[in-house]
């Protein structure tokens, strides 16, 4: 078989991106936490997810993309906290994929030349997505930003900061803001199965001299994809919650592809000066700002959220402890596997059948999966000691000094005769251990039935992608600030602002503060 | 017999580990074998006639076979051995082993009595500094039997849990009433490091202990600095002490 269909360019693109992928996944699985539960068996559904993912993400992309390119869902991913974000987007993707490729080779099972259309297609989807949702930084990931998450507009953040309302250590608003971030994280770890994706941290933004702000996303909180959420979590309110937090005296100097953070001095709640609270979703026009009126109004609503998600976390424990172990992995595996539905909810092609569900021939490894092997497994993925990572003796690679690749580079003798594949084929039929999921989703527009999410998706227009604004960009806001069609652009994302509405384009950083001081 | 492509691997000659090695081995036998039955032709058996030529079953025989050896296997999941206790390694320090149970690490740093008549039994990784040292009662828990029997009767208000495991899912729906959290495991960015600093409740993670048993008074050094990110990558000693206290 000749290979027509890529041109040696695109292999070089391909296998470079494969390669980025490769350096973060190392760097990310040694310096970053360990995922460990007594409860899940977390090696075993994480190995089953990766070949859920190798087998399924080609052809649901391909979906995806029928109604809307990759790059359009980047450009609605700068205006939502929503699971197209960190960790999902700017590793999971390709990581997922790759990590079951990749122990696929290592069972002899495909070989790297193997569904090599699949491939190329998921990482330039990967990279068409990431170069629109990081337009505003010009980087691909935050790590080729230095482990840095700056996505937002001018105009989304000045929102942000002039909203926020200020708090401090012992006051009401600070221990109720400090109180709903603790047990939503619990929450988040518990939904997720112990992993910390319904969890995500971006930025920073530097607010003043001594302060930054991190944006914290906490996602899928209440009935909406998730089967073992249905009736539990029906007394959450929203589906995501955006906490946008000033932090005083302390830097933020990583923030990573997982969603995750570093600062310098430790960050302690103590630091914490300023909170606003915000939710959206695929239906929603951008941030929505939940209990902005007042600090009073936050604080109580804050409070009332604490209460309904403890309420929701102990009735959702109480379920999965009565889980059985193929019950426990099917969650993991499909939370770690759906990790990007949300790009099929932007999209409005979502289907239970397509991200609920262990596709047939993920299903069949099942009895591998052990414990102990799931472990060892997993942690040769992670590191590199399995013999498809094997390079030759003078090879030293990034981060490791060590002669190994996480991932294998697609061999170019493809271009000259070697034989290959292009796909691992269609969607496959798939099933679950868990109960089905109840057709009732919470979501901006209400409490609605899958069948009128996708059409209010489809008819979804945003202003960030309409054409008469799609392409102003911060470059654009730069020289244009003050015009006319920069205000109304300004005016947009104002309209919902206690401090900014109808202020228009001109203001800079100090102009926002004053304002917030006049409040 | 068929040949596989990894078979032809000039640089990969050792796995990950021996469990692994014995699977791996086990299905590319029985990749090579199934391969041939089709005629060795690749592109017609990997996407295609393998999905219904390697199946559940043969998975199965594998593990089958590792088990005939002898062989048990390591357990992450306490539903795991609950499930299969057959194929698993046993389980110390669940239900009425508990009385009797320590964790007891090679590693653990102990001392004799100081001059308050504390008996050092360990040390952890802190995870936030607080202006004193916490005091309480160690209780263990290893299983979700044990969170539902705390969840059932409450949480003693002195309780300092010991648990292995630095997940923040087991201790769910309990974890913000402990008083004070020895884990023996993760370091202070594992998500039950994350959780107790969210909820303020002192902790060490990554503890290596001896000789604290279920009922023990002990203190833990909560006013230690916290373990920080350079401490970890550069492998720089940077602990809290663990004492028993007489009773």
């Amino acid at each position: 078989m000749s290979f027509s269909r890529m041109s040696y360019a695109q292999l070089l693109e391909t296998n470079n991106l494969i390669q980025a992928c490769a350096d973060e996944t190392y760097w990310l699985c040694v310096t970053r936490t360990v995922q460990e539960s007594k409860l899940f068996p977390v090696p075993a559904y994480m190995m089953l997810s990766y070949m859920m993912c190798y087998y399924r993400y080609p052809s649901l992309l391909r979906k995806i993309e029928s109604r809307m390119l990759a790059e359009e869902i980047g450009d609605r991913a700068r205006n939502a906290g929503i699971k197209i974000q960190n960790p999902s987007m700017g590793w999971a993707l390709p990581g997922f994929y790759l990590l079951g490729r990749e122990w696929l080779i290592n069972l002899g099972l495909i070989r790297p030349q193997d569904a090599v259309e699949d491939l190329a297609y998921v990482m330039d989807f990967w990279k068409r997505f990431q170069l629109s949702w990081h337009r505003n930084n010009g980087h691909i990931t935050n790590k080729e930003y230095g482990h840095r998450g700056q996505f937002l507009p001018e105009r989304r953040l000045q929102v942000f900061h002039a909203d926020m309302f200020d708090c401090k250590a012992g006051d009401e608003l600070h221990e109720a803001a400090q109180g709903f971030m603790a047990a939503v994280s619990q929450y988040g770890f518990l939904i997720s199965c112990e992993s910390r994706i319904s969890l995500h941290n971006s930025g920073p933004y530097k607010l003043a001299d001594d302060r930054e702000m991190i944006v914290r996303d906490f996602m899928d909180l209440s009935e909406s994809d998730f089967p073992w959420l249905d009736d539990v979590a029906k007394d959450v309110p929203y589906n995501n919650l955006t906490v946008t937090m000033a932090v005083k005296d302390c830097h933020f100097y990583l923030v990573d592809d997982w969603g995750s953070f570093e600062s310098k001095p430790e960050f302690t709640s103590d630091k914490l000066v300023g909170v606003g609270l915000y939710t959206s979703d695929s239906l929603s026009e951008g941030y929505l700002p939940v209990a902005m009126g007042s600090r009073e109004e936050l604080t109580s609503c804050f409070k009332s959220l604490t209460d309904k998600i403890k309420d929701a976390n102990n009735k959702l424990w109480r379920r999965i402890a009565g889980w059985s172990r193929d019950q426990m992995m099917d969650a993991g595996a499909i939370t770690y596997f759906s990790i990007i539905k949300d790009l099929a909810h932007v999209a409005g092609v979502y289907e239970v059948s397509d991200w609920m569900m262990v596709d047939e021939r993920a299903e069949r490894f099942r009895p591998l999966f052990n414990d102990e092997y799931s472990r060892d497994a997993l942690v040769g993925l992670c590191i590199g000691s399995h013999q498809s990572h094997r390079l030759s003796e003078y090879t030293m690679m990034h981060h490791s000094n060590a002669p190994q690749r996480l991932y294998s580079l697609i061999p170019y003798s493809i271009l000259q005769g070697e034989d290959y594949t292009l796909t691992s084929g269609p969607t496959y039929p798939g099933a679950s251990c868990l109960p089905p999921k109840v057709d009732r989703y919470n979501t901006t527009r209400g409490v609605i039935k899958l069948a009128e999410y996708n059409r209010l998706s489809r008819e979804m227009r945003p202003p960030v992608v309409d054409p008469r604004y799609r392409h102003l960009c911060e470059t654009w806001v730069k020289y244009n600030a003050g015009t006319p069609m920069a205000d109304e652009l300004y005016h947009l994302e104002q309209s919902q602002s206690r401090l900014l509405k109808g202020k228009g384009s001109h203001l800079k950083r100090a102009d926002v503060e004053r304002l917030r001081a006049g409040a | 017999m068929a040949k596989l492509y990894i078979d032809s691997d000039k640089y990969g000659d050792q796995g990950a580990s021996a469990v692994v090695d014995a699977y791996q081995g086990a299905i590319k036998d029985l990749i090579r074998r199934r391969l041939d039955e089709v005629g060795g032709d690749w592109a017609s058996f990997v996407f295609d006639k393998s999905y219904e030529l390697i199946a559940a079953k043969d998975f199965a025989a594998v593990e089958k076979k590792l088990l005939a050896t002898g062989h048990r296997f390591d357990w992450s999941a306490m539903i795991s051995v609950r499930e299969r206790p057959d194929a698993y390694k046993s389980a110390p320090g669940v239900g009425d082993d508990l009385k009797n149970f320590s964790f007891e690490h090679a590693e653990a740093v102990i001392a004799p009595k100081d001059a308050e008549g504390r008996e050092q039994r360990g040390v952890g990784d802190n995870v936030v500094k607080h202006a004193k040292n916490l005091v309480g009662i160690a209780r263990y828990i290893r299983s979700s039997d044990r969170v539902l029997e705390f969840l059932t009767q409450g949480v003693p208000a002195d309780m300092i849990a010991v648990i292995d495991d630095s997940g923040g899912t087991l201790t769910a729906p309990i974890l913000e009433k402990f008083k004070g959290v020895i884990c023996a495991g993760g370091t202070v960015r594992s998500h039950l490091g994350i959780l107790t600093r969210e909820y303020g409740i002192p902790c060490l993670m990554n503890a290596k202990i001896s000789g604290i048993k279920e009922g023990d008074r002990v203190e833990i050094e909560s006013t230690a600095p916290a373990k920080t990110t350079e401490a970890y990558q550069t492998g720089v000693e940077m602990t809290a002490k663990v004492w028993r206290l007489s009773k």
